[in-house]
C-alpha cells in the first residue's frame, strides 16, 4: 500500500470546507492584513454558496472579510481589527451598521490565547491584559477568575476550535509539509494545531527532496495538514513574500466598489463578485481577468525589491 | 513665519525627541509617523533602542509605509518572531507604543470602535484594534492621530477601546491601570500633556503656522492652557537632514 498524498484541486478543497462548514460555522484564516491571506480558497468556498459563517482570524483581517461579508457568507465576525489599513472596510462596515452581522469586541490576546488553548488541549488559557478597555465589557469569549496561586483577578479565554482553518503558503510538499519562505508566519502554525480540518493554498508544490534537506524550514508538519492545493498567485490580493507583494490598487478599487454599493450604488460591486466569485473561475482565468502579467509582473518585482 | 517642513516631520520630530537611548518598543497599526519617530531617534541619539514586540526586530526598512506590519515594510530584519511572544511582550509590556484612534478625549481615552449609536447598533463603525494590551502594559505611549479636529477631539469617546486615564486618576486605580499610560499627544497642530493631578489634557505646544486659538477652535473639548504653553521647537537642520536623507526619500511625511 502506498501513502497517500494530499494534493487536491481547487474546486475539490472548497467542498471538502464547505461540507466541514455546514456541520458547524466556525472558520479561520490565516495571515495577517494585507499578507499571506487565503483568498483563492476563500474565493472558492464563496463560489459553494457558504453562508452563515462565523469567522476568526489572526488579529488583523481586512480583504477577504470584506469580501466574504459582501458576498452573504458571515454571520459573525470574530476579529479584533477589520481594516484595509489606508480605509475602513466598506462591507464590514454597512453590515454591521445595519445590523446584519455581529461583530464582536475582541483583542488579541483572547483569539490567540483561545487558539492556544484549543491546540494545547486546556479547558482554557488565563490572559492578564484587557485593563479598563470598554472591550472587557463586551468580549464574549472570556470569563473573570481570580488566580488559584496568586489572588490576582485575571480572564479566562475558552478554547477556540475552527471546524475548518484557510491558510496560504509559499510551498508544500505532495504529503502536506508546509514551508513558509516569508519572514512573518504569525499564527499560521498556531491555527494549525488548534483546528479540526486544515486547508492549505501554497504557490508551488515542491519535490520531496526540498523538504528533506532542510526541514527545519517546514513550518507546519504534513501531521497538522488535511489537504495541501497548488494555486499560483493564490494570495492575491494580497502578498505573499518573497513571491508578490500586495496588489494595493486592486484593493483599492475593490473598497471604491464597496464604498458606492454602501451609497446605494452596487452595481459595479455587484459585477465584482459575479466575475471573480460566484461564476467559479478557473485560477488561470481568475489572473487573465485581474490584469494578466501586466498586473502580476510589477508584484513579482516589488517583492524581490524589498 | 515660513515653514519648511511639513506638520509629520514636526510630530515625527517631538516624538523622536521623546525616546530614550536603550529602550524597547514599537510602532503600532498607524506606523508612518511614530517608525520615522523611532528611526530618527536611532540615527540621533538612540542607536541602542531596540525596536520590538510586534514580530519584526530591529526591522531596516528602506522607506516609510503607510502601514508597517508585513514584509514589505519590515521583512529585512535581525529576527521575526511569531504569536508565541505576543502574550509575553503583552504581560511585560515595552517602553514605549503608538496609538491613535477615531475619537480621542480630555482624558486621552482612545476610541477605535464606533461612533454614535452602540457597538452591535452603531452609526458608524470603525475598525477595532487589534493589540490593546501595550495601552496598560507598557511604561508610556503616545497620541498621535494625522488630523486634528472637533471630531476626533472630543468631550467623550463613545467607546473606550485603549484607555488613556478614564476620568481621572480614581478610575485609573480603580481598573488597575498601573503605568504612566498616554504621555503626549502629538497631533499636525500642536503637542498636549496631562496634568499630574487630574490626568486632564493640557496644552503644551503649538506648532508653527498654528496660534492657541487655532489649536483650541478645532478641538471638540477646552484643554487646560498653562500660562507657559509656548511654540513646538522646529526641527534642527540637522534632523531634518538625517529624517529627508536617510529615514524617508521618498518624502512619504511630505506628501
Amino acid at each position: 500500500m502506498e501513502r497517500a498524498t494530499k494534493t487536491i484541486g481547487l474546486k475539490e478543497a472548497a467542498t471538502l470546507a464547505s461540507d466541514a462548514l455546514q456541520k458547524r460555522p466556525e472558520i479561520c484564516l490565516g495571515g495577517l492584513f494585507k499578507q499571506s491571506r487565503p483568498v483563492a480558497l476563500v474565493r472558492a468556498l464563496l463560489a459553494t454558496g457558504a453562508n452563515g459563517l462565523h469567522v476568526y482570524s489572526s488579529p488583523g483581517a481586512g480583504y477577504d472579510i470584506d469580501l466574504m461579508i459582501a458576498a452573504g457568507a458571515i454571520d459573525e465576525v470574530f476579529v479584533p481589527g477589520v481594516t484595509l489599513e489606508n480605509r475602513l472596510c466598506p462591507n464590514f462596515r454597512k453590515a454591521v451598521e445595519s445590523q446584519q452581522v455581529k461583530a464582536h469586541a475582541l483583542d488579541a490576546l483572547t483569539i490567540v490565547g483561545g487558539l492556544m488553548a484549543s491546540a494545547h488541549g486546556v479547558p482554557f488559557q488565563p490572559i492578564g491584559a484587557l485593563k479598563g478597555s470598554d472591550v472587557l465589557k463586551h468580549n464574549p469569549l472570556i470569563t473573570p477568575f481570580d488566580c488559584p496561586l496568586t489572588g490576582q483577578p485575571l480572564h479566562a479565554v475558552a478554547p477556540i476550535r475552527p471546524a475548518v482553518t484557510l491558510l496560504h503558503a509559499q510551498e508544500a510538499d505532495r504529503w502536506g509539509n508546509i514551508r513558509h519562505l516569508s519572514t512573518m508566519v504569525y499564527a499560521d502554525q498556531l491555527m494549525a494545531r488548534a483546528s479540526d480540518m486544515v486547508i492549505v493554498s501554497v504557490d508551488r508544490i515542491v519535490e520531496d527532496d526540498v523538504v528533506l534537506d532542510d526541514p527545519r524550514r517546514v513550518t507546519i508538519p504534513a501531521h497538522y495538514v488535511d489537504a495541501v492545493v497548488e494555486v499560483p498567485y493564490g494570495a492575491h490580493p494580497t502578498a505573499s513574500f518573497p513571491n508578490y507583494a500586495m496588489d494595493e490598487a486592486h484593493i483599492d478599487a475593490y473598497a471604491d466598489l464597496g464604498d458606492a454599493a454602501r451609497r446605494g450604488d452596487g452595481a459595479g460591486l455587484a459585477d465584482y463578485l459575479e466575475q471573480h466569485v460566484t461564476s467559479a473561475p478557473e485560477q488561470v482565468a481568475y489572473l487573465r481577468n485581474i490584469g494578466g502579467h501586466a498586473r502580476l509582473g510589477p508584484l513579482i518585482a516589488e517583492a524581490r525589491a524589498s | 513665519m515660513s515653514m519648511d517642513f511639513s506638520p509629520l516631520e514636526q510630530m515625527t520630530v517631538v516624538m523622536a525627541r521623546d525616546l530614550a537611548d536603550g529602550e524597547l518598543g514599537a510602532a503600532g497599526a498607524a506606523a508612518l509617523v511614530p517608525m520615522a519617530a523611532i528611526a530618527l531617534a536611532r540615527e540621533m541619539h538612540a542607536p541602542n533602542l531596540t525596536v520590538g514586540g510586534e514580530m519584526f526586530f530591529n526591522p531596516v526598512a528602506g522607506h516609510l509605509y503607510p502601514s508597517m506590519l508585513d514584509d514589505r515594510a519590515l521583512g529585512r530584519c535581525e529576527a521575526s518572531e511569531t504569536f508565541i511572544e505576543l502574550f509575553g511582550h503583552s504581560h511585560h509590556g515595552l517602553d514605549f507604543f503608538f496609538h491613535s484612534g477615531l475619537q480621542h478625549d480630555r482624558y486621552g481615552n482612545i476610541n477605535l470602535h464606533h461612533v454614535g449609536g452602540t457597538l452591535h447598533a452603531p452609526k458608524m463603525r470603525g475598525p477595532g484594534a487589534a493589540n490593546l494590551s501595550y495601552g496598560h502594559t507598557s511604561t508610556r505611549f503616545y497620541i498621535c492621530p494625522t488630523v486634528h479636529n472637533v471630531r476626533n477631539f472630543v468631550e467623550k469617546v463613545d467607546f473606550v477601546t485603549i484607555p488613556g486615564n478614564l476620568s481621572g486618576p480614581e478610575s485609573r486605580a480603580a481598573a488597575g491601570l498601573t503605568r504612566q499610560g498616554p504621555r503626549l499627544v502629538v497631533t499636525p497642530r500642536a503637542v498636549l500633556d496631562f496634568d499630574p493631578k487630574t490626568l486632564r489634557m493640557r496644552l503644551k505646544s503649538v506648532h508653527c503656522g498654528n496660534s492657541i486659538e487655532d489649536v483650541l477652535a478645532n478641538t471638540g473639548f477646552k484643554p487646560d492652557v498653562p500660562e507657559e504653553t509656548g511654540p513646538t521647537p522646529p526641527p534642527t537642520a540637522e534632523e531634518l537632514s538625517v529624517l529627508r536623507g536617510k529615514i524617508d526619500p521618498s518624502g512619504a511625511l511630505r506628501s
